[in-house]
């Protein structure tokens, strides 16, 4: 019954992300692009929920659907972008100028997901069965140590280790007792998520930082007026 | 007989199931916090009025008691059915008795004390004329209210009301969604009326709405930086986002905001008081600025903005508005209460010493101490609106971005400080 309701909603909000991200796209009133959109970031959030990720979920409410594109409405709602004019004049050297950007951007966006795809393990394994998601799902699940559960079961490529609260919770906090890590329900995802992000990743993250910050620094010394008294 | 046993066998062997035990217990709990949360809407609404008036020295709302001419009209013959009362028990109408009852208005009317009030608006605000002015952007204008009213209904789904009970057929943790992001389901959720109000300004069509509309935009992005920033000092205390478990290592070790038992008495724990306490000043006052409450009203700033956003709305959809605000001026308290002042937890070690008497009893017990909580906070919120007057908007901006931002931040590598050197 779980599974059940558990794929339904899958479905459900995936369909509702494509949708809205077509929308966005379709829709001639700027605004309602902007509304669309963020119907596509709750749907992507709502995903992420289903496969656990509750921290990765709610972040991207927070950032996404709450801050940036609420500025994003703000900048469409100043300028007030009127909805486009009907253009009837037909020209096909124009209408290819039009969409070679679209589709150059579509193109890379395109094969950027397709290697990354490609590179997942077993994904090049073709002659594997195709498998429902409960029967792989020892191997579908992203964790942190092999268990005997995870081993594979030859449904589904390369094995990702499988899902294992006790073992992360053990590795989170080696002096817990193996009877009190049993007990732990649920993936500590903020734990691990942070752990990641602060020893494997640190390099990485500080970059990051930086470049924000210097966004940050560009955006007021640009905004900023001197006075010249 | 056996149709009763009959019955209670069913519902034994529909409880057993895990599943149905789950979907039974949460739709009660979903049922009784939706419940609490209207309730509460309307009564803070009662509190702001009542609050209001003796701040003022004026008795406010005091008169909508339900009038005793209802009963003369449907057949009581006696026009004052005190006095029949009176008569009845033998009181004598000089005595002291009947001057209470005189000085309630028991003569005229059930008195309510104008809890009868927030009803009487709602019915007035129901039947009113629904006005939708010609030039409005229709769609978006009347998805407005409900982006307003939603989130704060949703966003309570994580706060805890009780401690957990142990039944037959398994453990009922007393709060809708136990998921381990708390704080955070509750700032995004909440965040996202934010669209409600910048939608509404914009689709009014017209100048003022369209400001308080911005306003309100700015206003609330900018505090939920600091709102953020300002609980991160508190996780570093708790070392967890699962509300529940917050409440619990309150219940043990001492309300964040008063240390008095448990691990609270320890020196180290009174070191950490400097950090919590400026968070929850911080975090206090841009629950004020996010639930749009005076001091931080700009967004509807009546001396500048005519109305604000919802200059134009009318009836029902304004009162959306109104109860939108209202609710997160309840889910802030809420937060609040859960995350510095204890939450359900009623001190001193009570909670463990009820939980040994009788579970049921020690969970109906801290959640009358929720409530509590909630009314004493909600009259905090109504007593500095009574109390501050507005801001001017550039200060509301130079105080969210240049003040509580930067104390914010700076209060994080101080609580990092103070438990690396201490504990």
């Amino acid at each position: 019954m779980d599974f059940a309701i558990s794929s339904i909603l899958f479905y459900v909000f995936a369909a509702m992300t494509l949708i809205c991200a077509c929308a966005v796209i379709f829709a001639r009133n700027p605004v309602t692009s902007a509304m669309n959109m963020a119907l596509c970031f709750a749907g992507t959030a709502a995903l992420l929920f289903g496969m656990g990720a509750q921290f990765l979920g709610i972040v991207q409410i927070i950032v996404y659907a709450g801050a940036i594109l609420v500025l994003f409405l703000f900048v469409v709602m100043m300028l007030d972008i009127r909805t486009e004019e009907e253009d009837n004049s037909f020209s096909v050297f124009r209408s290819l100028v039009r969409m070679a950007p679209g589709a150059l951007v579509a193109g890379v966006f395109g094969s950027m997901i397709c290697i990354a795809a490609l590179k997942l393990p077993g994904a090049t394994e073709w002659n594997n069965p195709l498998c429902t998601a409960w029967d792989a799902r020892g191997e579908l699940c992203v964790g942190k140590q092999e268990s005997a559960e995870s081993k594979s079961n030859g449904l589904y490529g390369g094995a990702l280790p499988a899902l294992n609260p006790a073992a992360a919770a053990k590795t989170l906090n080696p002096a817990i007792s193996n009877e009190e890590a049993a007990k732990a329900t649920g993936m500590p995802d903020v734990k691990l998520l942070g752990q990641n992000l602060f020893s494997r990743y640190n390099i990485a993250f500080v970059i990051l930082s930086f470049a924000l910050l210097a966004g940050t620094v560009g955006a007021v010394a640009l905004s900023r007026k001197i006075r010249k008294d | 007989m056996s149709l009763i046993d009959t019955i209670w066998n069913w519902c034994v062997d529909l409880l057993s199931n895990e599943i149905w035990f789950y979907l039974i217990t949460t739709v009660v709990k979903l049922v009784l916090m939706f419940a609490v949360i209207l309730a509460f809407v309307v009564l803070s609404v009662w509190i702001e009025r009542r609050v209001a008036g003796w701040i003022q020295d004026r008795p406010g709302p005091n008169r909508a008691g339900i009038p005793l001419q209802l009963f003369q009209r449907f057949g009581s013959k006696e026009k004052q059915p005190l006095k029949e009362w009176l008569h009845f028990f033998g009181i004598p109408e000089t005595c002291w008795i009947a001057k209470l009852c005189t000085w309630l208005r028991l003569d005229r009317e059930i008195p309510t004390f104008g809890l009868m009030q927030p009803c009487l608006d709602g019915g007035k605000l129901f039947l009113k004329q629904e006005l939708t002015p010609s030039y409005v952007r229709k769609v978006y204008f009347t998805i407005a209210p409900m982006l307003v009213l939603g989130p704060p209904m949703v966003a309570a789904a994580v706060i805890p009301f009780a401690s957990s009970v142990t039944t037959d057929f398994g453990t009922i943790n007393m709060v809708v969604a136990n998921i381990g992001i708390g704080p955070l389901w509750i700032f995004a959720i909440s965040g996202l009326s934010v669209y409600g109000l910048t939608l509404a300004g914009w689709s009014s069509n017209s100048k003022y709405p369209f400001l308080g509309g911005l306003r309100a935009t700015a206003q609330l992005i900018s505090y939920e930086v600091a709102m953020g920033l300002s609980i991160i000092p508190l996780l570093m205390v708790f070392s967890t986002l699962n509300m529940q478990d917050i409440v619990q290592y309150q219940a043990d070790n001492g309300w964040t905001l008063l240390p008095l038992w448990g691990e609270g008495l320890s020196w180290q724990r009174w070191a950490l008081m400097a950090p919590l306490g400026l968070s929850f000043i911080i975090f206090v006052t841009c629950v004020f600025a996010e639930a749009n409450r005076t001091p931080f009203d700009m967004a509807e700033c009546e001396t500048d903005l005519v109305g604000g956003y919802h200059s134009e709305y009318s009836s029902m959809k304004f009162a959306s508005f109104f109860m939108g605000e209202y609710a997160a001026m309840v889910i802030g308290s809420a937060l609040v209460v859960t995350l510095f002042l204890g939450g359900w937890s009623i001190g001193f070690g009570a909670d463990e010493a009820l939980h040994s008497v009788c579970s049921w009893l020690a969970v109906f017990c801290q959640f009358i101490m929720f409530l509590v909580k909630l009314v004493a906070f909600i009259f905090f919120f109504v007593w500095v609106r009574w109390t501050l007057p507005r801001f001017r908007w550039d200060q509301v901006m130079k105080l969210g971005w240049l003040v509580f931002l930067e104390l914010a931040v700076a209060n994080i590598f101080l609580t990092a400080a103070v438990l690396y050197f201490v504990k």
